[in-house]
């Protein structure tokens, strides 16, 4: 099980979260098919790192975005997504 | 042990979910006015006589409390959804309450990681679950109304374990 | 007299039972020393040759003496009597034997030794079918060990959450004292132990130097945690640990009613004090008991005073057993013969014959203890009568949580041994673990056929031989051909001495011939551990509705419905499930039911860009709805397919009410919080799940117009309106809406207030002639007016057109999966499309295939089936190939599993009201 430190509430137990799609799977709602099916289907999927959008579903329940090695599981960053956060 | 850790359901009260989505400064102040304290920051609360914000969201604050003075605060930049009729509130008092909160948990409960006056959201037993350390012998679960008999009920079962 | 023994001491006061005799132990006895010291040394039957077995090791490694112990639900197979204290009243029974441990048939006929040597279940596979089906009688009757008990587990188990900077696993020497450096550093300090007592090695060998109980005491007084009985199981990612704590012995009534802790360890740094394993030797019956490692002869001594044997051979090739051979003078046994494999060793206590160039080639036994062993010393054989071997073959660190850790290993020739090395995570190996001593490969002396490697799974020399002769190559295949290593132990005393077999035929070094896989659990972990508290309740707590109490007292009939329960019906005076739903369903269509609806998925969106945001979520037009109107919506996914319905309203100026569908109320709270926060950021608007603020009551039928009217004090809104009304007291939401094809209404009330609604709701209902209606009478309603069902006919493969929603889509496009839509194949003249069906004969088979003749290719599938609920005609709805294009058609409705068919003439899915007149006041 993982440690991911959410960018809002510190150290957590990966229990707390949850895994959405890399961010190369993003599809944009305004995207012409042909690209957003692209998105969907067609991915880097690479052996190394990879950035992926997870959410700390039962926690804060922000997004973010992990920057994650595949093999060893290492999370070498993570960033804030989503509504600017409050001060 | 010295003394019992107990678990009370307490009374229904009313909750509000309060979400800023823009200018989070100006409403900041509004809200530092009107309240005459200040919204408390990530996984902290603060309250007055008669409301206690917790903030257990980046824009989100449960409101517990009359929040009848808050509205005028919002403007276009916010808005309250009531939410109390879906949860339930536990006080677990005593001394063993960072403990009980460890089992079926997963987040660290102890002093140093949760003071008092903090709050998180976090999983116990598999339900969503929000505290807020009320006080270094109590805390305070918010609990989802449907899961809050079912969970009651597995901290009943645990409470003989705590010192074990 | 010979064979184990203990002189009493007058502490022999707890007693147990063994296969029904009653002995007596001493407090901190495992049953193997409380055995040996009753003079039992017979304690199981092997795995699968029914072999006699004893004792072998004082430890978690024992491979033979595997026991059942505790009663009924309680009883716990497979336990190994060396990881086992004693407690008044044990229960323990030998394992896969019969009629009895000293009688057993299958190893007296020598049934099973012939059979099933190595790939024996593989060969069988290549006979003819009715062989192995004869074989799989007899196997399932002769190879096995303890039997799961079949009653459900009294106990409860624990699971808790811990948190350290330090973890030392191990309270050896060198644990003890790390744990203690880091607690006198301040640190959070967590110490664990899977034995009773803290100290390791120095339970066997005491250093008058170290106190194992002051330095616990020490490192508790500093703050720090130390579990005794706790087994670090398995190391996982980011330095995550599990620790199996038993809070009772297996068996045993727990005090607090728990018997076992999980502990779910995030450790800052992780200390690996996991010290040696002592290897045993092969040569021929070395599974006899009798045969026993020299640091467990050791450790029976001088922890438990027993005398494991009186007349003495030692074999061994290093000097570690040399201390054992000390052990044994001082306690006064006759160490008839000290056989040291190599060519010079240190010096023996005085009266010990030391033999170098010497090992053990077989020995025999009588029933709990050997008669003699035979050994090759130098080029000769040589005999010696004695009760007892205690053997050595070098040692093997304990590495198996630095390899789950993802560590490497690095091979010491010196001590034939795998060290650890490095390791990715925060986490050393420290103590004899490093360390371990000098010992030189050995080339066996005696047969291969009866030289055991893997006691517990009956593989020996002869069987790695045998494999190797067959061409497996490797150690992979080894493993899985000869099941080496895969039994409970995970091969701890067995692994190195096959490998070293292995890479003796490869002609390679042990390190080149490779290692298996280490997983966890270390030692074997209770299923229901690992179920928690989700033990009962198949894992999972009930999530009750808030009305649960009112409808408990009309004794209904539950329904679970994902994690919820909801009546499915409240029969009376005694009626069935078919007939209580069939009478509340024609109720609904004649007078008016209410019915619980709390469950819905419920979602509060406002802000000025609140209609923005559920133009992207849903798939029909939101934006243009007045405010107090509403509509039928659904939600797809970025590939076009529907994964949701409900209903959108617009309470205010800038406020929404979305419902969604009970079973995808958390998949939609997802999804929304996805594409407002992940997606849309810049949206000024706030989602809130209300889905249990609210209660929801549906009020359905010609009359809920009247009896809401007069509840509310007010004209009720028109189909599809919205407006807020005060009923009994109560602030509510009105939204008139319909599943059942009746004019009917949605109550949301806050859920607290529920239960006065509800009841006033029910008193004028039941004064109109009405009553409460459950789910399954909504299933009956839903189905003859044509309503999808998420997780119906909303199967994750339906488009909007499928479904014969196409209709609804919001033109201008922009929302979520407009983009999957366009694919071609979408649409295809040959998808399966909603139909009803009516049966032109008997019931149609929910879940039936449909086929135009007998022998053909499905052509679709009935999702949902039922009968008019007035008329009584069996009617279904049913997604087929091209059903749109195809009322009229007659079809067969199949079901070859439940052996029924019926003939079905394909029809508009919509069998009531299709022009909705009925919404209409």
């Amino acid at each position: 099980m993982y440690q991911i430190t959410c960018p809002h509430c510190g150290p957590r137990a990966q229990t707390e979260f949850t895994y959405e799609r890399t961010t190369d799977s993003i599809v944009d709602p305004a995207a012409e098919p042909q690209t957003a099916m692209q998105a969907l289907y067609t991915r880097a999927n690479p052996m190394g790192l990879d950035d992926e959008i997870w959410r700390h579903t039962y926690g804060c329940r922000a997004w973010m975005v992990l920057t994650r090695h595949r093999v060893t599981h290492e999370i070498h960053a993570v960033k804030a997504i989503g509504p600017e956060a409050l001060p | 042990m010295t003394e019992a850790t107990s678990i009370i359901a307490l009374p229904a009260a009313p909750l509000h979910a309060l979400e800023i989505w823009s200018n989070p400064q100006c409403v900041a102040t509004r809200v530092h006015k009107a309240l005459r304290f200040a919204l408390p920051p990530m996984n902290r609360s603060a309250a007055n006589a008669s409301i206690t914000l917790m903030r257990f969201e980046p824009t989100v604050w449960l409101a517990e409390g009359d929040v009848s003075v808050l509205a005028d605060t919002l403007g276009d930049d916010g808005a309250l959804t009531a939410i109390g009729g879906g949860i339930v509130r536990f006080r677990i008092a005593g001394p063993g309450w960072r403990e009980l909160l460890l089992e079926g948990g997963v987040f660290d409960t102890s002093a140093a990681a949760f003071p008092v006056g903090a709050t998180a959201a976090t999983v116990i037993d598999h339900v969503g679950v929000r505290l807020f350390a009320e006080s270094e012998d109590a805390c305070i679960a918010y609990v989802p109304s449907s899961y809050a008999q079912s969970l009651h009920h597995f901290w009943d079962e645990a409470l003989p374990l705590l010192g074990a | 007299m010979s064979g184990p023994t203990r002189t009493p001491s007058g502490e022999e006061t707890v007693p147990f039972t063994f296969d029904g005799t009653t002995y007596h132990a001493r407090p901190g006895d495992t049953l193997a020393a409380a055995l040996l010291a009753n003079g039992v040394g017979l304690v199981g039957r092997s795995f699968k040759y029914h072999r006699p077995r004893g004792i072998m090791t004082a430890g978690i490694e024992e491979p033979n003496a595997l026991v059942t112990v505790g009663k009924g639900g309680r009883a716990e197979p497979n336990t190994r009597a060396t990881d086992l204290f004693v407690y008044p009243g044990m229960v323990a029974m030998s394992q896969n034997r019969w009629p009895s441990l000293s009688f057993d048939v299958a190893s007296i006929f020598g049934l099973a030794a012939p059979a099933l040597g190595a790939g024996f279940y593989y060969k069988t596979f290549f006979g003819p079918a009715k062989h192995w089906m004869r074989y799989e009688g007899f196997i399932r009757r002769a190879a096995g060990l303890g039997n799961a008990p079949t009653e459900p587990d009294p106990d409860n188990f624990s699971q808790r959450a811990g948190f350290c900077d330090v973890l030392v696993v191990g309270s050896g020497p060198a644990g003890l004292k790390a744990a203690l450096e880091a607690a006198e550093a301040g640190k959070r300090v967590m110490l664990v132990e899977q034995d009773s007592a803290p100290g390791g090695s120095l339970l066997r060998d005491p250093d008058p130097a170290i106190d194992p109980a002051a330095m616990v005491d020490r490192i508790r007084a500093l703050g720090g945690e130390v579990l005794l009985r706790t087994t670090a199981s398995g190391y996982w990612d980011h330095n995550f640990l599990t620790l199996t704590q038993r809070l009772a012995e297996p068996g045993e009534v727990p005090p607090h009613g728990f018997a076992q802790r999980l502990w779910h360890l995030r450790a800052g740094r992780v200390i690996l004090a996991t010290g040696l394993i002592e290897r045993p030797v092969p040569f021929a019956n070395n599974d006899h008991p009798g045969v026993m490692l020299s640091q467990a002869v050791r450790s029976y001594l001088r922890r438990w005073g027993v005398l494991p044997g009186k007349r003495v051979v030692i074999a061994t090739n290093n000097d570690d057993a040399y201390l054992t051979a000390q052990a044994l003078v001082e306690a006064g046994a006759d160490v008839v013969a000290l056989l040291d494999a190599r060519a010079s060793g240190p010096a023996a206590p005085a009266g010990v014959t030391v033999y170098h160039d010497a090992r053990p080639s077989s020995v025999t036994g009588r029933k709990h203890a050997l008669r003699k062993v035979t050994a090759v010393i130098g080029g000769s054989e040589q005999s010696f009568d004695v009760d007892l071997i205690a053997v050595s073959g070098g040692f093997v660190p304990v590495s198996h949580l630095h390899m789950q850790a993802g560590g490497k290993l690095n091979w010491s020739e010196e001590a034939q041994a795998f060290v650890p090395g490095e390791t990715p995570q925060a986490c050393e190996t420290i103590g004899a673990a490093l360390a371990p001593p000098p010992a030189p490969a050995v080339a066996p002396a005696g047969k291969a056929k009866k030289s055991f490697v893997d006691f517990q799974n009956d593989v020996s020399l002869a069987d790695i031989d045998l494999a190797w002769q067959e061409g497996y190559r490797s150690v992979e295949h080894l493993k899985r051909y000869t099941t080496l290593g895969m039994a409970t132990d995970q091969g701890k005393t067995s692994n190195m001495v096959a490998l070293s077999r292995l890479a003796e035929k490869q002609g390679v070094s042990v390190p080149q011939a490779g290692l298996t896989t280490f997983r966890p659990p270390f030692t074997p972990v209770t299923m229901g551990l690992l179920a928690g508290a989700g033990a009962r309740n198949a894992g999972a707590h009930v999530r009750r509705i808030p009305l649960h109490a009112l409808h408990e007292a009309h004794d209904p009939i539950w329904q679970p419905l994902g994690y919820w329960f909801r009546p499915r019906a409240y029969p009376v005076d005694g009626e069935t499930l078919a007939e209580a739903s069939l009478r509340e369903a024609r109720t609904v269509r004649t007078v008016a039911g209410l019915s619980d609806v709390s469950t819905l998925g419920k979602f509060e969106v406002s802000g000025p860009d609140a209609a923005a945001l559920l133009e992207l979520v849903c798939a029909t037009t939101v934006g243009k709805l007045a405010v107090g109107r509403g509509r039928y919506t659904f939600m797809l996914r970025e590939d076009g397919m529907v994964q949701d319905d409900g209903t959108v309203w617009r309470l205010a100026e800038d406020r929404y009410l979305l419902t969604s569908s009970t079973g995808g109320a958390d998949r939609m709270a997802h999804f929304i919080s996805y594409v407002r926060n992940s997606l849309r950021p810049d949206l000024k608007c706030s989602v809130v799940n209300v889905q249990e603020h609210y209660a929801g009551i549906a009020l359905a039928g010609p009359k809920a117009r009247g009896i809401l009217a007069a509840l509310i004090g007010a004209e009720p809104p028109r189909h599809m309106g919205y407006a807020p009304g005060v009923l009994a007291g109560v602030p509510v939401h009105v939204l008139a809406a319909s599943y059942s094809g009746e004019r009917a209404f949605e109550i949301h009330v806050e859920a607290t207030h529920a239960d006065k609604v509800w009841q006033a709701i029910e008193a004028a209902t039941r004064a109109e002639g009405g009553a409460p209606y459950g789910l399954e009478a909504m299933e009956l309603l839903r189905i003859e007016k044509g309503h999808v069902v998420v997780g119906g006919e909303v199967d994750g493969r339906s488009t909007p057109h499928d479904l014969g929603l196409g209709g609804m889509l919001n033109k201008v496009g922009g929302f979520i999966g407009a983009a999957g839509l366009t694919r071609p194949a979408l649409s295809g003249p040959n998808r399966n499309n909603l139909v009803g069906l009516v049966s032109l004969d008997g019931p149609i088979p929910e879940g039936g295939m449909l086929i135009q003749r007998a022998g053909q290719s499905p052509q679709g599938h009935v999702t949902a089936a039922a009968r008019r609920i007035l008329e009584g005609v069996p009617i279904a709805l049913a997604l087929l190939q091209g059903g749109h294009r195809r009322h009229g058609e007659e079809l067969i409705v199949t079901s070859p599993t439940r052996g029924e068919k019926a003939r079905v003439r394909v029809t508009a899915p919509h069998f009531y009201d299709p022009a909705g007149e009925r919404y209409r006041d």
